[in-house]
């Protein structure tokens, strides 16, 4: 699969119930739409895959509680607010693991263990060589990355992130940069 | 030497590069990096080089995500009925809105699994089967091949381990979980229930209400048909629109 297929189309939402708030139907179909692409972003963020699926959900919530009142595109929002409880998540993680080991249940260590047992070995050290790469990127570079990845544009990542169109330039071209130097070891 | 310093000073940054091969510049940027990509190989290589590493890092996240996302079935249920729930209250004008977004919030902490969450969240008696994705589903059968056992499901019915696994996707349920769950029939087969995923459910062996409790209600709507007490129309829609409520009525005599 390559960037441009797994790029979405962020239309809006269509059709509106009379009072032009989206109905429950509409909700369902841009969950239907965003679901994957948000599970996916927070298996990025490291976010085991259960409080994934969780987060999903409280955000579609709060998107039905606000629905009278989003004036914009929702897709750029749901990720926004998707983001935001990763922050909460990894904070609430950090002071767990002062006690605690890390989550055994992180979606990152299921995914490795698959890897190891059905892939090639040449092409599977290249992934975790690329792999490796990106989560020693700074966080915010890591997010902006992944945004991208799932088809956000720049100016929904830089909303999401908080930050301006230019750095989100900057952002990805340094990851990139950095990605292809180890790739081409 | 003083040329090609000129020509670098030309050259797009990566940055541009990267902005011109997702569409992200101006148009009049754009143009001139287009122009300009036309005129240098040098750039022109870079932005090979550029794509060949976008596409190298969109594989290797996708190996590394392929299969880790469950199915959304049980999930879509769940957010509708969360969705229903909040809408309830909200149309009767009871609660506010932070107080019903509380509500809802302290309910999605007690349970981990989406599923669960959804059984118990929407019937906090115990799990019951998802209605639209169980509703229940009947096969030709008449009252003489009912009766003709004395028991109700004398014969384990067999189902394939495609059918069973397809029923625990269907339900969001992990693979590590799955030994917590018995693949049941909804209405069962001596009553005249189908063999399809329509009419299976997983259905929790710790639960109060679990697969135990079910047969004796299955039972009782067998003796109860092959007696004549009710019809085998009413005994399936009875267990298929709520079992629990049919073992209340039938099974100890509870209409509440």
């Amino acid at each position: 699969m390559d960037t441009a297929s797994i790029r979405l189309t962020f239309a809006r939402l269509a059709p509106r119930t009379d009072s032009g708030s989206p109905s429950e139907d509409d909700i369902i179909a841009l969950y239907d739409r965003l679901r994957v692409p948000l599970l996916r972003y927070l298996a990025c963020c490291r976010v085991p895959v259960t409080d994934a699926e969780e987060i999903v959900q409280e955000v579609f919530l709060l998107l039905f509680q606000r629905r009278d009142k989003l004036d914009r595109e929702p897709a750029g929002w749901v990720f926004k607010a998707a983001h935001n409880y990763v922050l909460k998540h990894r904070e609430r993680n950090r002071r767990e693991a002062e006690s605690a080991d890390a989550s055994p249940r992180a979606l990152e260590l299921l995914v490795d263990k698959r890897a190891w047992a059905d892939a090639a070995f040449e092409e599977r050290e290249r992934r975790n060589t690329l792999t490796a790469v990106v989560r020693a990127l700074p966080e915010q570079d890591q997010h902006c990355l992944h945004l991208r990845a799932e088809g956000l544009r720049y100016r929904e990542i830089a909303e999401v992130l908080g930050m301006s169109l230019g750095w989100v330039a900057n952002s990805l071209a340094r990851s990139i940069a950095r990605i292809g130097r180890a790739d081409a070891r | 030497m003083r040329e090609r310093t000129e020509n670098e000073a030309m050259h797009l940054s990566d940055a541009e590069l990267l902005m011109s091969a997702d569409g992200e510049l101006s148009r009049e940027r754009s143009a001139r990096a287009r122009a300009h990509l036309d005129s240098c190989w040098t750039c022109r290589a870079r932005m090979q080089t550029l794509e060949v590493t976008v596409t190298d890092f969109v594989r290797a996240r996708n190996a590394e995500l392929e299969g880790s996302i469950p199915p959304g079935a049980g999930p879509r249920a769940l957010l509708r009925a969360r969705m229903r729930e909040l809408a309830a209250p909200e149309n009767a004008g009871a609660r506010g809105l932070m107080g019903r977004l509380t509500a809802a919030a302290a309910c999605l902490c007690v349970v981990a699994g989406a599923l669960l969450v959804f059984e118990l969240a929407v019937n906090a008696e115990g799990p019951r089967p998802n209605a639209r994705v169980t509703p229940g589903e009947t096969r030709p059968i008449t009252l003489a091949e009912v009766c003709s056992n004395p028991e109700a499901e004398v014969v384990v019915r067999h189902i394939s381990a495609e059918t069973k696994q397809q029923v625990l996707n269907n339900y969001g349920i992990k693979p590590g979980r799955r030994g917590d769950f018995e693949v049941d029939f909804l209405i069962t087969p001596d009553l005249g229930g189908a063999e399809t995923t329509r009419n299976l459910w997983p259905q929790p062996y710790s639960a109060r209400w679990n697969a135990g409790v079910k047969d004796k209600l299955e039972q009782r709507l067998h003796d109860l048909v092959c007696s004549g007490r009710i019809d085998l129309p009413t005994a399936q829609r009875e267990i298929a629109s709520d079992w629990i409520g049919a073992y209340r009525k039938y099974v100890t005599g509870d209409r509440h």
